[in-house]
């Protein structure tokens, strides 16, 4: 390896200032200046329409904890990331697990379709499965022989919801879980072969250990992003039947772009972000230590 | 033998998560053929008994569907070249400059990735909206031509990069931006299809920001565009499902060319990750 020489020519001094100046800037504008905004505007009683921005203090958040629909939007919100990130998870792992599999042919082609779902957008897709769900003609009755109303039952909305989000979402997971399998040097079966362990040994003692790093990165990023879930939502149900599908992000566009709190939508988003820091700290602690 | 059996067994399991993955597009599609009484008659048939191409045609009369797919595309696309763009770039002085700071401005970069989008939208909705930015192109574009994810990929891929390549080169006399033009761009094609397919979905599928945005109907995204005709037209299921499929393939069509890429591309973000 070359020793790192320090910056030498005119044309590293202000290729590295550009980027350096660019960043900061960039940053400065579209996340500090934000996220400052907004946990200032979390203590005021903050309306666009009518030009209200007045000091309140803890307001925001005490109505927050003092309000039902909050509690249900949180826990909605930790029981759909705990489903889905699950699913997501023993699924991708199963499907890549079998694709790499020495015993499988067409691999290319079931890659090409499990990834399908995720590459198509979000708004499109929900509107295709709000349709399938629909009690009179949907698909998902027709050939289950139900005759469920899955987004207007209390019971099924979230899971339905929740169905449509594994369906969009596991292909992702087999292709990173492909390539984590794929990276495991074949050395290391061979040997577990020789010293007589069987299938489900080489798994949870070889193969687990060694794909830790992506097993991290699926949990950790699918937990962000199913945070900050709201479309599937917004089209399929809008939160209802009553608030039986309401999740935390829902709830801030509803209070923020539909009724115009944005201090109070802001004091949500905060504890969102307090939830989304820990629950992240957490999974690493948890997925870093199984291995 | 034993073999045999495990292997079908497998084939079996593959083939039948690839049906429940498919069918919901094989549906939506040839639904979009079929009349509306036909998609809510009680008796169902998969494929339509009367093929009809009315639902596109008269998706184009009764709302001017292309012009938001010809504003997505132009958008996504600006959005995409911009990204990669500076996500490479950035990518390139973060992974092989040595300078104080670097470690700072790397974890802003990672932080944007971990922000809530629900935290940072009301003050940026405010701020253009002070700016007098609404219903312009520029305010679709400037809050995501940066991105966490571009940077952090391409930090990730051009750090495998080996330094004596670019010693090399500096040795004969090529300037920082030749090297990263001639050298490092064209060696991360990889990471670039990877970038590129997301950061087109992501533009494509935003929902909210347009909608917060933009206010003529003629400068609209496709899907705010999808939901508006949904609101106006909500029985029209027939539109809807040929609205979608116009909405979905595109991207998949992208999704199919560069596939082998991409899959390449993510896979390396995770792996090292």
């Amino acid at each position: 390896m070359l020793k790192r020489r320090p910056l030498q020519s005119r044309s590293e001094v202000i290729l590295r200032n550009i980027v350096v100046i660019f960043l900061t800037v960039y940053m400065t504008i579209f996340l500090l200046v934000p996220i400052v905004m907004a946990f200032a505007g979390s203590f005021h009683l903050w309306n666009p329409l009518n030009g209200t921005y007045e000091w309140i203090g803890l307001d925001n958040y005490i109505r927050m904890f003092r309000y039902p629909t909050f509690w249900t939007a949180m826990s909605n919100t930790l029981i759909f990331c705990a489903v889905v990130v699950t699913f997501r998870v023993v699924l991708g792992l199963s499907l890549a697990y079998a694709i790499v599999s020495r015993l499988t042919v067409h691999k290319t082609f079931f890659r090409t379709v499990f990834y399908m779902p995720t590459v198509t957008p979000l708004v499109a897709v929900a509107f295709v499965w709000k349709i399938m769900y629909n009690p009179q003609f949907g698909l998902i009755d027709q050939i289950l022989g139900l005759d469920i109303n899955w987004l207007y039952d209390s019971v099924f909305a979230l899971p339905a919801v929740m169905v449509m989000t594994v369906w969009k979402d596991f292909g992702y997971a087999v292709i990173l879980f492909m390539s984590g399998l794929l990276s495991v040097p074949s050395d290391y079966y061979e040997a577990s072969n020789i010293d007589g362990a069987n299938a489900w040994q080489t798994f949870r003692y070889i193969t687990l250990p060694m794909i830790r790093p992506t097993m991290v990165f699926v949990v950790i990023t699918s937990l962000i992003s199913y945070l900050q879930a709201y479309v599937p939502v917004m089209v399929m149900t809008e939160g209802g039947p009553g608030t039986a599908t309401y999740l935390s992000s829902y709830l801030v566009y509803d209070q923020a772009f539909v009724k115009y709190n944005f201090g109070y939508a802001s004091a949500i988003a905060f504890f969102i972000l307090i939830l989304t820091a820990v629950l992240t700290a957490l999974s690493f602690k948890v997925t870093g230590e199984r291995g | 033998m034993k073999k045999k059996i495990l292997s079908a067994v497998l084939f079996v399991i593959l083939a039948l998560a690839g049906v429940l993955t498919v069918v919901p597009f094989i549906w939506m599609v040839l639904s979009s053929f079929k009349t509306n009484a036909e998609i809510s008659a009680l008796h169902q048939t998969l494929l339509p008994q009367q093929f009809t191409l009315e639902n596109y045609l008269s998706l184009q009369s009764n709302f001017n569907f292309l012009r938001y797919f010809a504003n997505s595309v132009l958008i996504a696309a600006v959005v995409t070249a911009l990204v990669i763009y500076i996500s490479c770039i950035c990518g390139f002085v973060l992974s092989k400059y040595q300078f104080r700071g670097k470690n700072l401005i790397f974890g802003f970069v990672m932080m944007t990735m971990m922000i809530p989008w629900s935290v940072t939208i009301i003050s940026r909705y405010t701020m253009f909206m002070e700016a007098g930015l609404q219903d312009t192109y520029l305010s679709l574009i400037l809050p995501v031509m940066v991105s966490g994810f571009g940077i952090f990929m391409m930090k990730q891929d051009i750090s495998s990069l080996p330094d004596e390549l670019l010693e090399a080169a500096r040795m004969d006399g090529a300037d920082e931006f030749r090297i990263f033009h001639r050298i490092v761009l064209p060696m991360s094609k990889n990471s670039i299809s990877a970038i590129a397919i997301f950061q087109f979905l992501w533009v494509w599928e935003d929902y909210l920001w347009p909608y917060l945005m933009i206010d003529s109907e003629e400068k609209q995204l496709l899907a705010v565009g999808l939901t508006t005709f949904n609101g106006r037209y909500s029985t029209d299921y027939g539109g809807l499902f040929a609205a979608t499929a116009i909405s979905i393939i595109p991207v998949l069509v992208i999704y199919m060319i560069f596939q082998k890429r991409f899959v390449a591309g993510v896979a390396a973000g995770a792996v090292k990750g």
